[in-house]
């Protein structure tokens, strides 16, 4: 038998061939098992390709966003909130991609290696989801944004919370439009996308609060020059325009003024490398993390390595191919507003099990010091006065308010509307939230995007 | 000789095995219509039972003491048995009776193999019956979701290849005692083309594959020569590319080979479909009765891996690929006293055909093979299947020498 038996062991190649297939076997399931099991064919958790069984939405007061009942995704009761949480909270299909409904899929269906889809069965429904978000709070903002497209976003800049996300053209999740994909006027542009977390706007004059910290940092004698303003500049062979004559101004007074014609002279004074570099420094041109590690944002953009020096000049006032990211420039209002010290935005407060234990509790950190606190101090300051001195307290009473108007050009058609947008924040210590509003096709900012942020922030404050 | 403390402790195995039966049964129970439930009951008593009576009588009566692969087959039908109940509760009790005819067929054909007089007799007669019986399939059998291997008798309807697999082994491996006989390969490459023909014409690819294969095996531990393996291995390969160069409709069944998530309604809907549930199982799975893999097309054949993934979760997936494992182990490692030849290449035929098997159907489910619509042995819903499978295991049962050592060998 000794000849047979040796040629048995032929065998053993096969048994070898055989263990490697199950360790691949093997490999693929745990290394794919989450996204496969999230497929919206997973009779377990969709049907007919909408997600039926998963766990509750809250928000940050306990307020039920989304829950499941006896196989079926229901959305809380009141008609203005469903719209104003809607690019938060998420469809049951997932054409809102960013929502945390589709994003957190694994955590909402309690999915694990361990017990792959078995809670659902055991008890129903899976994870419960707390967000940082005040529903309340999305229902004012939406109804202060009215027929307009836009955003509005509030964050605490202690901690990086986010308190207000409305994204809008929105919809009724449990009553979707006929209309919506086949339209063609435009009412729903981008109804699926949330334009806080994705959306890319020109920054306008917000964007002088990066030229304003650049010139800080890098012009010693800022604080004691005068800007002369005559409504306009040239700069190489063309001219920058500006929005009013506003004669002769200190550096202070030109930021009041938001002044064209200063903050082109500075940022030409500054160059590309200076500006650039500050706002790199700020978070431009580098991408954020992931929200909670999963909803993506878009990054924030600013090259000025083939600007010629009018290029430069128009960079300085929020215009040229400069673009930026609602969520980020919210993160990098929060840093002035915070000492130079941006934190992570993040809008997962805390995940439950079905059973009602905590399996995470988001832990505010620290996103990195984006401008020196001497720096930061400073530019508080600056945005301080415009406020005073230029919107008006009155406005936001009680909140000792810092802020920045912006009217950003985005067409050189005749007849085109401006995008207005405003970045604030409170300096008083009870309410440590920053704001940013976008409002597309507008008028000025001080029409549209101020009162907007007037509305939440008085909200904010009288809850 | 072994000592007894080597033996896997009957007593206790059997104790595990019975726990998780009638776990799956109580489960069964509580899950069914009020209409199946005696069905059910029935089904896994008698289950249950033939299994004690098999173990006790074989422990006292033959004074047997391993029993490590009857264990094995045993647990491994009443997976495949919990499904069946649970998915088709009115078809449980006709599984259970094609169980209990190869347990049957299991002893009977480990009784015919303690005499290797009376098996050298039989070979022509079965070689014969062999090819009968396929081409009898082939002339009676109408096309059955693409392959023509199904045959109708009164009302009941077997699948030939199944049993002329038990065969194919008994004939490959006892043509002739002596080895390296190049006379007595030639007969049997003969015989084996005939089988593979037959399956061919029938388009049933996956057995022609594990029939091939098989064949392999046996012609290489017969005569132990590598170069003839290598050319019928390279002429066979030509043969598979000429059959997929001039019927493209073959070839087209592998389209979705590697790509299943691009043809994810159509060619690669049974493959995605698994892997979509297996993962929905987890380590420990969403429990009997709570899958929904069991949905699809042939979940209780072609996919019960990845029924038993996702119900049972991958640990028990695991130890199911891993029993084969174990057999073909077992196999090689008592091959090495078997008392002749026969023995020897018979049982290890066996165990390395269901391995073969095996990787064919949960590898062709998971996408890392091709997928070519064969059962899983022991496992899979199916008569013929479930028969032939423990006919082979006799193979394995018989290889040992202790098997026959109380029971008398007639040499």
């Amino acid at each position: 038998m000794k000849t047979i038996s040796r040629r048995a062991l032929i065998l053993y190649l096969l048994i070898a061939a055989f263990l490697a297939g199950i360790v691949i076997l093997y490999f693929n399931l745990i290394s794919n098992a989450n996204s496969w099991a999230m497929n919206k064919v997973n009779a377990h958790l969709y049907s007919n390709g909408a997600l039926s069984t998963a766990g509750d939405i809250l928000d940050r007061d306990g307020t039920v966003l989304a829950t499941s009942k006896d196989g079926k995704r229901v959305y809380c009761g009141d008609t203005t909130m469903r719209k104003a949480v809607l690019h938060t909270v998420g469809d049951d299909a997932g054409y809102i991609s960013s929502g945390v409904q589709t994003s957190f899929k694994d955590e909402l269906t309690g999915y694990t290696l361990l017990d792959g889809v078995y809670n659902l069965k055991r008890y129903g429904k899976g994870n419960s989801l707390s967000l940082t978000i005040d529903a309340d709070l999305c229902k004012t903002a939406y109804e202060a944004l009215g027929s307009y497209h836009g955003l509005v976003g509030v964050m605490n800049y202690k901690t990086g919370a986010i308190v207000a996300l409305v994204s809008t053209p929105s919809y009724d999740v449990i009553n979707k439009p006929n209309d919506i994909d086949t339209d063609t006027s435009g009412k729903y542009e981008g109804i699926y996308m949330n334009r806080f977390f994705t959306g890319l706007y020109t920054p306008g004059s917000t964007f002088k609060i990066v030229t304003a910290a650049s010139a800080i940092e890098n012009i010693s004698d800022i604080y004691t020059r005068t800007f002369t303003c005559n409504g306009k500049i040239q700069i190489g062979n063309g001219y920058v325009i500006c929005n009013g004559v506003h004669g002769e101004q200190s550096f202070e007074k030109a930021l009041n003024n938001s002044c064209n014609c200063a903050f082109a002279e500075i940022a030409k004074e500054l160059g590309g490398d200076k500006l650039t570099q500050t706002a790199n420094e700020m978070g431009f041109n580098k991408k954020i993390e992931n929200i909670d590690g999963k909803i993506k944002c878009s990054k924030s953009k600013l090259d000025l390595s083939n600007a010629e020096e009018l290029d430069i000049g128009w960079a300085g006032i929020g215009q040229y191919t400069t673009v930026i990211n609602p969520c980020q420039m919210l993160m990098t209002v929060c840093g002035i507003a915070n000492g130079g010290k941006a934190m992570k935005p993040y809008l997962i407060k805390e995940i439950k099990s079905p059973k009602g234990r905590t399996i995470s509790t988001t832990v505010p950190s620290e996103y990195g010091q984006i401008l020196n606190y001497e720096t930061a101090t400073k530019l508080s300051a600056l945005l301080r006065s415009n406020v005073e001195n230029e919107y008006g307290d009155w406005r936001f009473s009680g909140l000792e308010m810092c802020g920045k108007t912006g009217t950003a050009e985005v067409s050189d058609n005749e007849g085109a509307r401006p995008n207005a947008l405003f970045v604030g924040y409170s300096t008083n210590e009870s309410y440590p939230y920053a704001i940013i509003v976008v409002v597309e096709d507008s008028t000025y900012s001080i029409k549209t995007a101020v009162p907007i942020a007037t509305k939440v922030m008085a909200a904010l404050k009288n809850q | 000789m072994k000592k007894t403390g080597k033996y896997v402790n009957l007593a206790f195995a059997l104790l595990v095995i019975t726990v998780f039966q009638l776990t799956c049964a109580l489960t069964l129970l509580s899950q069914a219509e009020a209409e199946y439930r005696m069905n059910i009951a029935i089904t896994f008593g008698i289950y249950i039972l033939a299994e004690y009576i098999y173990f006790i009588g074989a422990r006292l009566i033959l004074k047997r003491k391993g029993f490590e692969v009857e264990l094995i087959a045993f647990l491994l039908t009443s997976v495949g048995l919990s499904i069946t109940a649970s998915v088709y509760p009115s078809l449980c009790i006709k599984q259970l009776i094609a169980v209990l005819i190869g347990v049957a067929g299991f002893i009977v054909l480990q009784w015919i193999l303690r005499d290797l007089k009376l098996c050298m007799a039989l070979r022509i007669p079965a070689a014969i019956a062999a090819i009968g019986l396929l081409a009898l399939t082939l002339l009676l059998a109408k096309v059955t979701n693409g392959a023509k291997n199904w045959l109708y008798i009164g009302g009941i309807s077997i699948q030939p290849s199944e049993i002329v697999k038990v065969i194919f082994i008994f004939v490959g491996a006892a043509t002739l005692e002596k080895l390296q006989s190049n006379k007595s390969l030639t007969k049997f490459i003969i015989f084996s083309l005939a089988c593979v023909g037959c399956l061919f014409l029938m388009y049933d690819f996956g057995t022609a594959l594990i029939f091939f294969f098989t064949f392999l095996l046996i012609a290489f531990m017969r005569s132990g020569d590598f170069r003839t393996i290598l050319l019928l291995s390279a002429g066979a390969l030509m043969g598979a590319i000429l059959i997929l160069t001039f019927k493209p409709y073959v070839a087209k069944r592998f389209t979705a080979y590697r790509h299943v998530w691009e043809y994810f309604d159509t060619t690669g809907y049974q493959q995605t479909r698994v892997m979509i549930y297996s993962a929905s199982g987890g380590l420990f799975g969403v429990g009997l009765g709570n899958g929904k893999l069991r949905d699809v097309f042939a979940a209780t054949e072609d996919l019960i891996f990845g029924v038993v993934s996702e119900e049972f979760g991958w640990i028990v997936a695991a130890i199911i690929l891993l029993s084969y494992v174990a057999l073909l182990v077992y196999s090689i490692h008592h091959s090495r006293y078997a008392r002749s030849s026969f023995y020897a290449i018979a049982a290890c035929a066996s165990a390395a055909l269901m391995l073969f098997q095996a990787s064919l159907n949960v590898f062709g489910v998971n996408d890392l093979l091709p997928l070519t619509g064969v059962t899983l042995p022991f496992v899979s819903r199916g008569g013929s299947s479930v028969i032939g499978c423990w006919m082979l295991l006799a193979f394995i049962k018989a290889v040992d020498r202790s098997t026959y050592r109380y029971g008398g060998v007639r040499q």
